[in-house]
């Protein structure tokens, strides 16, 4: 028996997920992919290889709907998860480092656990957890600190001196990775606000949020 | 044949979850090799009786149930709603959101698949099931490249695969031509020859009288009365147009459309549009293969479309109808000759401006978050004084009483009926003040009531001196409503 | 019998078809190569070796144009590192192109893993892996309504257009909340839609029966599969023994 149209109470929050449930986090989890395929696009072209610095921040700009109108037709824990786990997925198999699936996996289950302390209704919990969801897909950043690794081991073949570039990437290293963090929780912010603006103003008047 | 029945409804009355009564204290059954039609305006619960015999209500829509619905054993209500997918197949209304997977074999094999039937008596299943229906070349192809009389004929197939004793189909023809309605008229023919109990809802009766056994005419979630075929067909056709019935047979519609599609158009004004040696098609996208010819063109014969007329755009599906109406919409340029806007060769943009598009899935073109804001929208958006404004909403409001939207004017667009989206969006076409709307398959799905108040609505949007292009393979609105008909075969 | 159906599967296409889980290890291996930070001796044969199932898998152009792309990379990389004494900012170059091509082994046996497999061959490997319905299910539904997507997007911008707003970067870059919540809504509206829709077909077709479900496809590693996983090694013992 499903719960399809009987309004979810909080204990619903307690119900294991079922087939509608599964049908639903599928649908969501390829926009969002789009989503962050499409973003992922957008920031090689513009930024090059440092754009995968931002793309979880842009993502996360972008994806509040999504995971905001996501909730609210499931509302139970595992959808989060999941979703994030499909990305991770899908991520790795199209040649992403394995990183995207560790985190495809940590993070939003950490993300689901604080949603689920608002029931799924909480608004504070639910942009919580969105920006703890919004991490999920910043494995592909790790490449980047690879990336310099790969460099200077370029160089040093080559016999090139490589410690210009060693320092220069030291300077950069921990300022940058902490401003891509501090990124992606205003992306995040901005975006599951965004995501909430939009529940209000169409899905929750036009019946299709539960 | 045998007198057992295989679907039984006995007194049922049934109420979804927080709602009146949908269907009352109705009684019917279906004996193996019988074909039943379950027909009825929109609303008057015959979907709810498919529902009752595929498990899916109360299974999967909950709601609370008296009487007895059995189905091959099967009884609702009690029996899980997976037991049913063995024991019936169903059909749904949309072609394109009933396939589960992007392929087309895959979707044939899912039914065996979740009855964890072993690999190779699948591929057995599917090959037979595909040798069955003729659809062989419809196998291993992505499902949305198919059309939807196509994406039809596989649900069904795929519906039938685990050789089920019951079909149960919800108005499998609304979004279909005529030629797919009669490959569909083929398939229920052979379900209905291997002695399958066979449950199709519909307003569209004309697309398969041969076969049927008994209609069961329902009003208001009652059954008001079953009759064999030949009671039905001897009935008088006030009666079942009175009951929100299409016709039984569209042969004098047909000769009315034949007969204003060799009508000369009237003299008198100037055209809004004329095409001019117009090839509309698409070219292979990519940009190494740019210009190498085009994967789809279709010559147009030249036409002047006047205000005030309707004009109904009819072909099979792959006639280029769509791409005919997109190209005079200037969402994609013409392969060769010109549009004429106002007797000056128009480009894409000056279309654009000029068109408005009433699309089959009407969901895709409401943006704001109110009826009055939908309508606004693009004044809104071009900002203006305060004198502007008062008179734009006005004129909106003005506009919504016209076309009855007034008393919904601060819902969600989403939140309305089919009928109110699409006149919302002719209302959003009168703001706009468009030379000319092109509606696609404005009817499809309704009932005779329904697609009389479009065809009313596009008469009335007509008088106001708009040009009303329809796409459209509903015969009864083309023989209706239509000035003239442009064949595109 | 499966071994003539798998002929007959091959003949169909007339080109080599790998187990998804072959093309996992080949995955797998990439991404050791780029944990270990590997020499231009094992990462370009692994580029090499990866490209072979889209050469071979009747998405020849796809191979060809990953082995193109790693040229070019070798090349920029190359040419960079001869004039950056002079010229620092082809530091730039160099960085990318290094790590790009870092990258490419991992690159190419994911669109290989993407391009040459069927969904039905990747959910029966998944299956056969005991993933959960909880997995399988959205993931067959991702792969099902990608399309969808881009047919609803294609929609939504043509009555964009027909309203008056002619979208382009333009309009995304003046008012951005707009322009996002015009296509957003819709877009998610359809997909509300859709989602209701599938789960009904889904339940009426027998979705999440009890018992394991099965599988059309039955996926064996052939001895061709087992060559390639491997031959996906060898890298791996080039990188081990070039250090």
């Amino acid at each position: 028996m499903t719960q399809q149209s009987a309004l979810p109470t909080v204990q619903d929050t307690k119900r294991r997920l079922a087939v509608p449930d599964y049908i639903n986090i599928g649908v969501f989890s390829a926009l969002y992919f789009m989503i962050v395929a499409l973003c992922a696009l957008v920031s090689n072209i513009i930024f090059g290889v440092a754009g995968n610095l931002l793309l979880p921040a842009f993502a996360a700009l972008l994806a509040g709907p999504v995971f905001m109108l996501l909730n609210a037709r499931v509302r139970a824990f595992g959808a989060i998860t999941t979703m994030g786990v499909v990305l991770g997925l899908f991520l790795f198999v199209s040649g992403h480092f394995a990183t995207s699936l560790v985190t495809g996996i940590v993070f939003p289950l950490l993300g689901d656990l604080v949603a689920r302390l608002g029931a799924y209704r909480n608004k504070a919990a639910l942009l919580g957890g969105y920006v703890l969801f919004s991490f999920g897909c910043a494995g592909p950043i790790l490449p980047v600190w690879l990336m310099k690794d790969a460099y200077i081991a370029s160089l040093e073949r080559k016999g090139k001196d490589s410690a210009y570039i060693a320092s220069l990437f030291d300077h950069v290293n921990m300022a940058t990775f902490a401003g891509a963090m501090l990124a992606i929780v205003i992306g995040a912010l901005a975006g599951g606000i965004f995501g909430l603006t939009l529940m209000r103003r169409h899905f929750a008047k036009a019946g299709v949020a539960q | 044949m045998d007198g057992t029945a295989l679907c039984e409804v006995r007194d049922c009355t049934f109420a979804y979850s927080g709602e009146g009564a949908a269907l009352r204290n109705v009684t019917l059954h279906v004996r193996a090799g019988e074909l039943v039609m379950l027909v009825g305006p929109s609303g008057c619960g015959k979907t709810t009786v498919t529902r009752l015999i595929n498990g899916l209500a109360p299974g999967h829509f909950t709601g609370t149930l008296t009487g007895h619905a059995c189905t091959g054993g099967l009884e609702a209500g009690r029996a899980p709603l997976e037991s049913y997918a063995r024991v019936v197949g169903s059909v749904f209304q949309n072609p394109k959101t009933q396939y589960f997977h992007a392929r087309s074999t895959d979707e044939l094999a899912f039914p065996c698949e979740n009855a964890g039937m072993p690999a190779p008596r699948i591929r057995e299943r599917v090959r037979q099931v595909a040798a069955r229906f003729g659809i062989d070349d419809l196998l291993d192809r992505a499902i949305v490249d198919l059309s939807g009389g196509q994406q039809q004929r596989l649900a069904v197939a795929s519906a039938a695969v685990l050789e089920p004793a019951v079909m149960v189909l919800d108005e499998p023809t609304s979004n279909l031509d005529t030629a797919s309605m009669a490959r569909l008229h083929g398939m229920i023919a052979a379900l209905k020859a291997d002695g399958v109990a066979i449950v199709i809802a519909e307003h569209r009766l004309a697309w398969c009288t041969d076969l049927v056994d008994r209609y069961c005419v329902f009003g208001g979630g009652e059954l008001l009365g079953t009759y064999t075929a030949r009671e039905f067909e001897a009935l008088p056709a006030a009666r079942r147009e009175a009951w929100g019935l299409r016709v039984l047979d569209v042969s004098e519609d047909r000769a009315r459309i034949a007969a204003i599609s060799h009508l000369e158009c009237p003299a008198g004004g100037a055209p809004v549009l004329s095409t001019r040696g117009l090839e509309v098609g698409y070219r292979k996208r990519g940009m190494l293969r740019r210009g190498r010819g085009a994967v789809f063109s279709r010559r147009i014969p030249d036409v002047d479309v006047y205000g005030g007329q309707i004009v109904g755009i009819m072909g099979h599906n792959g006639a280029g109808k769509s791409t005919f109406a997109r190209t005079l919409c200037g969402l994609q340029a013409p392969l060769a000759g010109t549009i004429e806007l106002d007797g000056e060769p128009a480009h894409t943009s000056a279309l654009s401006h000029a068109a408005a598009l009433v699309m089959q899935d009407v969901h895709y073109q409401l943006f704001a978050e109110s009826v009055r804001a939908e309508v606004m929208l693009e004044t809104v958006q071009r900002g203006g004084g305060e004198h502007e404004l008062a008179a734009a909403r006005a004129q909106c409001d003005a506009l919504l009483a016209e076309l009855d939207l007034f008393d919904v004017a601060d819902r969600h667009p989403m939140s309305l009926s089919g009928g109110q989206k699409q006149r919302l969006a002719i209302a959003v076409a009168l703001m706009g003040c468009k030379r000319f709307v092109v509606l696609d398959e404005p009817t499809s799905g309704l009932d005779r009531a329904h697609m009389m108040q479009v065809g009313a609505l596009l008469r009335a949007l007509a008088d106001r001196g708009v040009a009303v292009l329809v796409i459209t393979h509903d015969d009864e609105l083309a023989a209706h409503w239509c000035d003239r008909i442009i064949a595109l075969d | 019998m499966t071994q003539t159906a798998v002929r007959a599967a091959r003949a169909h296409t007339g080109s080599l078809r790998l187990d998804p889980r072959a093309k996992l290890a080949m995955l797998a291996v990439a991404n050791v190569l780029m944990f270990l930070h590997t020499g231009p001796a094992a990462q370009s044969l692994a580029v090499v070796l990866f490209s072979l199932p889209l050469l071979f898998g009747g998405k020849a152009a796809a191979g060809a144009r990953m082995l193109a792309v790693y040229g070019v990379l070798c090349a920029v990389g190359w040419a960079s590192a001869l004039g950056v004494d002079r010229l620092p900012w082809l530091h730039i170059a160099g960085a990318t192109a290094a790590g790009v091509c870092m990258m490419m082994p991992c690159l190419t046996a994911g669109m290989a893993m993407f391009a040459t497999t069927r969904p039905g061959d990747m959910v029966c490997a998944m299956r056969r892996m005991r993933a959960p319905d909880a997995l399988v299910i959205p993931v067959v539904v991702v792969m099902r309504f990608f399309p969808t997507i881009r047919h609803d997007y294609r929609l939504i911008r043509q009555s964009l257009r027909l309203r008056g707003f002619t979208g382009g970067g333009m309009a995304l870059a003046r008012r951005p909340l707009r322009s996002l919540e015009y296509i957003l809504v819709p877009l998610l509206m359809n997909a509300a839609n859709v989602a209701r829709d599938l789960t009904v077909a889904g339940l009426a077709r027998g979705l999440g029966a009890p018992g394991e479900p099965t599988s059309m496809v039955e996926l064996r590693m052939h001895a061709v599969d087992w060559l390639a996983v491997a031959l996906s090694l060898a890298p791996l013992a080039v990188a081990a023994v070039t250090g």
